[in-house]
């Protein structure tokens, strides 16, 4: 009884999408993830480009990014409901805190694997730290950033769900939790698939803009 | 996170001295970061006392201190780490073998790629809570199943890194590989793999951060061992400051294991960085 | 695991063959595991009280407890054989037993039976001035989880104090969390139930307005340990001495509650300090399961959209429980 027959489920989804009942739970889902991964992936890259070319950057926040990383969100939960509440900032922020170690790390690794000729070449174009920063350092370490981008598109999608499942009222997470509860499996799985469409849609759609900036990785 | 220095790996295959090296890590970590740190421990400090937070659950930073020590020494919180790091070892190392080999293939083989990626991109957005309850009919509640459910999620970052790796190969180097009329899987031994590596280290950079996080998700949801059900447990018993013992005592660990494969890294792939 | 079990087994009797021991009690090697899994909330005292008095070892049974936070494993876990018995509340068994399940009660956990017995209640903040179900109308009150006993009784009571259930949102609080969000007004009522209701009514800021379980349906059986029906045809001798050892479990811990030995046992599987359990109030556990009163919970579910249509209770509840 705990796994349904393929048809069973495939019934109960397209009662799902026919209905419209899908639309209210994604769309909050969709919202959550959008600003969590954004926030994240501008804190992200902005710290990763920092911490790349600034030695000093790099000493003072690298303990507390490796000391932060490992904690788990639910363990941090407790200490953001009394914070931010129960709502909104506080699902935005876990998933920001999760997500935003890939897109640090990655970039980082990609300032720091730039070759020197193209960094001394800056150098000896007189260009300033800006000008260095977005037209040299930027598109060199791109794919790394682009990859670590990538990475935290799952887990950002696996966060805002963990974020709806422990904090939510609404959501893909929050449905997938109540009808487990309820025992209701042929519906679990209709919305875990409806879940996996959605993240494999959203790594269609990186992977079309990736190509797009980034046309010069071989494939 | 450090890059080694250029000078320090002209020899990678001679360890240097501990002094040496000792040093040079003394050197390239700033006081001001362990600084940043203690700064905010203290603010923690001051909000409980103050109570900022108007709460029990939010105990001050010298009470879980307190439980720290009192977890050490009762041998409580090192036996039930060394639990939680063996399921995350071998979720790890078993993510990362698949990962890589899956990479590799996805990389070198077009259909492959056709076939397979679609199912990993499929997959890839279940989280762990959504994914135990219907694992557990098939693994059981016990330890096979936590350290499937790591695998899987050390799994996908390594699998996307090293197909990145593998796909971002110098073009130069795969026709040199053709023109000496390499065999295919020495083309993958000597030249893919090598020139992949610093794609795929990331990749396994980003797994050895999530594989402890989710061996935690796991025991919390699935219960029964390790820190991540001792948090929760912490949490329902009205010991907060023991709970926050616990995830020190996981973020030092993170820590100390990220150090250790960072060290690794640089002694392993010297030409990152340069 | 089943292989671990084996291999447990068998290094028992090693051990036994080693210590060579024998007598009244049947050596290690004897003993068949049962594992159980629990919720580490007071309601399983019985179980423990009676391990650590050697009731079960007594009837040739070592019972392997396996505790899970917020016993959603539980329910799969019984259905995939990890384990044999679960304890788990009444409106998750009947949920179960819906979808088609292989659910059965086995043996009694926790009932209100009186009215002092009913240690749980709605917590508001003293200053908000709210009374009843209909003053909850439009605001939020936060349960431990949703689609269980405890959100269901919270509906019934708002209902029977004159509120529309409907028209009052849910959310789901950890139980150790709804004091603090109760106060910083996240929400505007808590179901609370031990120890965290004690602790919090301890408290200028807050008071109770209403116990749901005794108000709504006074003898309501809230949780039971429950199995299938295939561990129960094959092992029923099995599935008799387990809860003839948890009966006399039963009758030990109604008549030691708040003796410091009991406080032992319970701070040892629920890690909360003894200081504090010492001011919980603690009601004495049935010895019995009670189905008229789950027939009647069932009909709650109903009305509550809970259950689509009604179940079948007699053929749920296994003779032994009775």
């Amino acid at each position: 009884m705990l796994l349904p027959p393929p048809s069973a489920v495939a019934a109960e989804l397209r009662e799902l999408v026919v209905g419209g009942e899908v639309l209210n739970p994604l769309s909050h889902t969709v919202y959550l993830f959008l600003v969590g991964y954004g926030v994240a992936s501008v804190l992200g890259i902005g710290l990763g480009l920092w911490m790349g070319c600034s030695a000093f950057a790099d000493g003072l926040l690298e303990p507390l990014v490796e000391l932060l990383r490992p904690i788990p969100k639910s363990a941090l939960v407790p200490a953001l409901f009394l914070f931010l509440g129960i709502g909104m900032a506080t699902m935005v922020t876990i998933v920001a805190f999760a997500a935003v170690f890939p897109i640090l790390i990655n970039t980082y690794q990609g300032v720091r694997g730039i070759d020197p000729v193209l960094l001394e070449t800056a150098r000896t174009f007189r260009c300033s730290r800006w000008r260095t920063v977005r037209s040299v350092i930027l598109p060199a370490a791109m794919p790394a950033i682009l990859t670590g981008m990538k990475v935290s598109l799952s887990l950002g999608i696996v966060l805002a769900i963990l974020a709806e499942m422990l904090a939510g009222l609404n959501g893909l997470g929050f449905v997938i939790l109540d009808s487990q509860r309820a025992f209701q499996t042929r519906q679990m799985y209709a919305w875990i698939v409806i879940l996996a469409v959605f993240g494999a849609a959203l790594s269609l759609l990186f992977d079309k803009v990736e190509q797009r900036a980034v046309p010069w990785r071989g494939q | 996170m450090q890059a080694p220095a250029p000078s320090a790996e002209l020899a990678p295959q001679v360890m240097p001295a501990a002094g040496g090296r000792l040093g040079r890590w003394r050197k390239s970590h700033s006081l001001s970061g362990v600084a940043l740190v203690l700064a905010l421990l203290g603010l923690w400090e001051i909000s409980a006392r103050l109570g900022w937070a108007d709460s029990s659950n939010w105990p001050p930073v010298t009470a879980v201190l307190a439980a720290l020590a009192e977890g050490i020494a009762s041998g409580e919180l090192p036996r039930l780490l060394a639990s939680t790091l063996m399921r995350a070892a071998a979720g790890y190392l078993i993510g990362c073998g698949c990962g890589v080999a899956a990479g590799l293939l996805l990389g070198t083989s077009r259909w492959a790629y056709y076939i397979l990626k679609p199912l990993i991109e499929v997959f890839r957005p279940i989280p762990a809570p959504a994914i135990v309850p219907p694992l557990i009919l098939f693994l059981g509640v016990d330890n096979v199943l936590k350290i499937f459910v790591v695998a899987l999620a050390c799994f996908f970052p390594v699998v996307l890194n090293t197909l990145a790796g593998v796909v971002g190969v110098d073009e130069v180097l795969l026709q040199t590989g053709r023109t000496f009329r390499a065999k295919r899987w020495r083309v993958l031994r000597d030249i893919i793999l090598p020139a992949s590596l610093p794609m795929i280290a990331a990749g396994m950079r980003t797994a050895t951060g999530i594989a402890l996080v989710v061996t935690v998700i796991a025991e919390m949801v699935a219960g029964s061992a390790g820190l991540g059900y001792y948090i929760v447990q912490m949490q329902y018993a009205l010991r907060p400051e023991a709970m926050y013992a616990a995830v020190i005592c996981l973020a030092a660990t993170g820590y100390l294991v990220n150090r250790a494969v960072v060290m690794l890294e640089a002694w392993w792939i010297p030409w990152l960085g340069k | 695991m089943k292989s671990l079990r084996y291999f447990r087994l068998a290094f028992g009797m090693l051990a036994a063959l080693a210590a060579g021991s024998l007598g009244a009690v049947p050596s290690r090697a004897e003993l068949t595991t049962l594992r159980v899994s629990i919720i580490p909330i007071n309601d399983v005292t019985p179980l423990f009280s009676a391990i650590k008095q050697g009731y079960f070892a007594e009837e040739g049974i070592a019972i392997d407890t396996s505790p899970s936070a917020g016993g959603a494993t539980g329910i799969p876990g019984l259905v995939a054989g990890s384990f044999d018995i679960v304890y788990g509340n009444v409106v998750s068994m009947l949920l179960a037993a819906q979808q088609g399940i292989d659910i059965r009660v086995v043996a009694p956990g926790t009932k209100i039976a009186t009215v002092e017995n009913d240690t749980s209640a709605i917590v508001v903040r003293a200053d908000s001035g709210i009374k009843s179900g209909k003053d909850l109308e439009g605001k939020t009150v936060g349960v431990n989880t949703r689609n269980n006993v405890i959100w269901l009784y919270a509906r019934a009571w708002i209902k029977a104090t004159g509120g529309d259930p409907d028209k009052v949102t849910y959310k789901e609080i950890p139980h150790p969390q709804m004091e603090d969000a109760l106060r910083q007004k996240q929400i505007d009522a808590g179901y609370m139930v031990i120890p965290y209701v004690a602790l919090a009514t301890a408290k200028p800021d807050f008071k109770e307005i209403g116990h749901p379980y005794s108000e709504v349906q006074l003898g309501v059986d809230v949780g039971q340990y429950l199995t299938t029906s295939k561990f129960l045809a094959e092992k029923p001798e099995l599935a008799t001495k387990f809860v003839r050892a948890l009966r006399r479990g039963i009758e030990w811990y109604n008549a030691n509650r708040g003796k410091p030995e009991l406080l032992e046992i319970v701070s040892g599987f629920t890690r909360i300090k003894v200081d504090l359990l010492k001011q919980i109030e603690m009601a004495p556990s049935p010895l019995a399961v009670d189905p008229p009163q789950i027939e009647k919970t069932m009909q709650l579910m109903i009305e509550h959209k809970l259950l689509r249509s009604p179940v079948e209770i007699k053929p749920l509840i296994a003779q032994q429980a009775l």
